[in-house]
């Protein structure tokens, strides 16, 4: 085997790898575009420093999120004032919160329990104090918020109110 | 140089693991009624993990080999120091 002939083995192995890489991430990406149908919408609203969610029948809530276990959910995210970003580190959503403009992101979550929502772009004084808890519910019938299987993760209850439009 | 039946040749084992790669990326459809993220994001960033580390290994083997190799008391290095024919050149 000729020098030449190894190089070009080797050029042809590291094309193939790289378009692995690239056609398995960008698939990947493609599959998480798309939201379910029937999946409900939550705006999601930033300020500094706290969370707002509105859900489909006019409910907010600031501070805390109550989804359903198994049931998709796309979360519209917008901001009031500057830049923030929606983390839920433990379903590994992650999206930037714009004033003016509305990103989207879907999520179905698998398990049921408490978990935290994390501002995870600078926004001022108070970023790191501006947290929210997700509750993950079981279907109707389930035991409900009391049946936790995560709880490692500590979210402050301050500001945890509902309000009714 | 490399003659053109070489590489006609050479593309064949080329195009087969270019086609594979494709396959195989394309190949994870989830059978879940829904897509998780979670599961889908770390099944990617551990598979991407194994292709870094496998890339990383075959270059610290290559790196460890040219310098055994070509170290100068390496006994195939010994008292030859004509330049090859070519010139260095390949063939």
């Amino acid at each position: 085997v000729g020098h030449a002939t190894i190089e070009w083995v080797y050029v042809g192995v590291v094309i193939a790898i790289l378009v692995y890489v690239g056609a398995d991430a960008w698939n990947i990406e493609r599959l998480l575009e798309e939201t379910p149908e029937n999946a409900e919408v939550i705006k999601v609203t930033g300020a500094q420093w706290l969370w707002t969610f509105e859900y489909e029948d006019g409910t907010k809530s600031i501070g805390e999120l109550r989804l359903t276990k198994d049931k998709p959910y796309r979360f519209e995210v917008t901001s009031v004032d500057v830049n923030h970003a929606f983390n839920i580190p433990d379903f590994t959503v992650l999206i930037d919160a714009i004033p003016g403009r509305i990103n989207t992101i879907s999520l179905v979550p698998d398990q049921s329990g408490e978990y935290l929502i994390q501002c995870r772009e600078y926004c001022g004084f108070s970023h790191y104090q501006m947290r929210a808890k997700l509750i993950v519910e079981e279907p109707s019938g389930g035991e409900g918020g009391a049946n936790v299987t995560n709880a490692a993760v500590e979210v402050p209850s301050k500001g945890a109110t509902a309000i009714a439009s | 140089m490399v003659s053109h039946s070489a590489i006609i040749l050479l593309l064949i084992p080329v195009l087969a693991v270019f086609l594979l790669g494709i396959e195989s990326a394309f190949a994870q459809e989830s059978t879940e009624q829904y897509i998780l993220r979670r599961v889908e994001i770390w099944a990617l960033f551990y598979r991407l993990m194994v292709v870094a580390f496998v890339i990383g290994a075959v270059v610290m083997g290559s790196i460890a080999y040219v310098v055994w190799r070509f170290r100068e008391s390496h006994p195939k290095n010994r008292g030859d120091i004509t330049p090859a024919k070519t010139g260095g050149a390949h063939q």
